[in-house]
């Protein structure tokens, strides 16, 4: 080996060793950094995926777009006639919040963002959307859909963030139980499969299935109270606390479009 | 090819890869997904001399471990140690590996892929439940290892091609380099 590659070696493994002793700030700013070199690739890959999902769609017959068109009429008729109740009880809601003087706790600023991809990681569960520091996103702020909650931002670059999402094990949230005065710690599983898990919960605990979990909204924690969280699919108890599983409230498996909370009202 | 512009080309095609399998659909029965990475780093230190490959192999394993990284509260759950070592490991073994079989076959980078696959995600797993406990080893997390493992010997024939397809090999590196003595006049 001559002298020259001896060295290279040697800085190589120099290198190596200062990479293993790097801090919890250093590898954050190295990973929003990678992050915003993934970030073309990514949104470039995103739109060819689009593109092909929509030549799928552009090749229906006939038939299949008259029974879709037939399909969104009477849904569109549906949704107007929920429309229209559904907007009474948001006068009511209103009124009623505005008495309690609740509504500056339950309304919150809003970013739209279309998700690009689930991440391949076997025993993490997270996601890439399309929006960054530059719209205002920074780290752990909640992300939730019009159906319940998603999960928090991690790493944030410029025009890209990374969700870590509620089925993740590392994920951990406050949680209230519809109804009773339950509450305990909703996170996922080591391999995730779509369920999560309620732990800490009171071993005589009488939950039903089919109640609802609510966000609890610890004080300086990263969740607001009252998101929806999922439904109760399961409850057994163990010898110090009780577990209940949960089915998400938001379709995990199929997010299109989130929303960031970046604050109240 | 030179080495310098194969190594170049492998870099590029780092942030490719990474997009491109966070891209690819899950596979049933348990969502697993298909992991490329270790794809590309068995073709690149297989392909690459020693020492490019080792450094070749330090960037993979910093890819990887910003790919994994996880800050709760200040604290880093997996830092770069595990995959620093990992694929220095690796890209030590399949250089000696290819010095034995003297040749750089697409047979050996897909048995070497699922290797890499296997052990990544065994390692990953077990680094998991040495950090947080529990050792919930049932049919789910089978999956999660087998399938990615299997997709990895299944795809990397294609993906061999391909690359090589991206970066022909000239005498200095990959096949032609290990052609048995005597036969290179």
């Amino acid at each position: 080996m001559k002298r020259i590659q001896i060295v290279a070696l040697a800085l190589l493994v120099i290198a190596a060793i200062a990479c293993c002793f790097l801090g919890a700030g250093a590898l954050t700013r190295l990973q929003s950094g990678f992050l915003g070199v993934l970030s073309p690739f990514t949104r470039s890959g995103h739109v060819v995926q689009n593109s092909l999902g929509s030549l799928g769609k552009d090749l229906m017959t006939l038939d299949q777009l008259q029974s879709e068109y037939d399909r969104l009429l009477i849904e569109n008729r549906q949704l107007r006639a929920e429309n229209n109740g559904l907007r009474d009880l948001k006068e009511e809601n209103d009124r009623f919040r505005a008495t309690l003087g609740y509504r500056e706790r339950s309304s919150f600023r809003l970013i739209s963002a279309v998700v690009l991809s689930h991440d391949a990681e076997a025993w993490w569960s997270t996601i890439k959307i399309n929006r960054g520091s530059r719209d205002g996103i920074e780290s752990d702020m909640p992300v939730i859909t019009d159906r319940g909650l998603v999960g928090k931002t991690t790493a944030v670059s410029g025009d890209m963030t990374e969700v870590l999402l509620i089925t993740d094990e590392n994920c951990k949230v406050a949680s209230k139980v519809e109804g009773t005065k339950e509450q305990g710690i909703c996170s996922g599983t080591r391999a995730p499969e779509g369920e999560l898990s309620l732990s800490f919960l009171n071993k005589l605990a009488d939950l039903q299935p089919g109640q609802k979990v609510y966000t609890a909204g610890v004080n300086g924690g990263v969740f607001p109270s009252g998101i929806a969280l999922g439904t109760v699919k399961g409850f057994h108890a163990r010898e110090l606390d009780g577990e209940a599983t949960l089915e998400p409230s938001a379709d995990l498996g199929n997010l299109e479009e989130v929303f960031v909370v970046t604050g109240a009202k | 090819m030179k080495t310098g512009l194969l190594f170049i080309l492998l870099l590029i095609l780092l942030p490719c890869v990474v997009a491109l399998q966070d891209l690819l659909p899950s596979l049933p029965p348990a969502q697993e997904r298909i992991l490329l990475l270790p794809l590309l780093f068995c073709f690149g230190v297989m392909v690459l001399p020693l020492l490019p490959a080792l450094l070749y192999a330090l960037i993979v394993a910093v890819v990887q471990g910003l790919i994994l990284l996880q800050v709760e509260a200040g604290q880093v759950e997996l830092g770069l140690v595990g995959p620093v070592v990992f694929y220095f490991g690796w890209a030590i073994f399949l250089q000696m590996a290819n010095d034995t079989t003297r040749a750089m076959r697409w047979e050996i980078h897909a048995i070497a892929s699922a290797m890499v696959t296997l052990s990544l995600l065994t390692g990953e797993f077990l680094i998991l439940c040495a950090k947080r406990g529990g050792f919930p080893l049932d049919a789910t997390v089978l999956l999660r290892i087998g399938v990615p493992s299997a997709a990895a010997l299944l795809i990397a024939p294609f993906f061999y091609l391909l690359l090589r397809s991206l970066a022909p090999l000239d005498s200095r590196l990959g096949l032609a380099k290990l052609k048995p003595p005597g036969l290179e006049a």
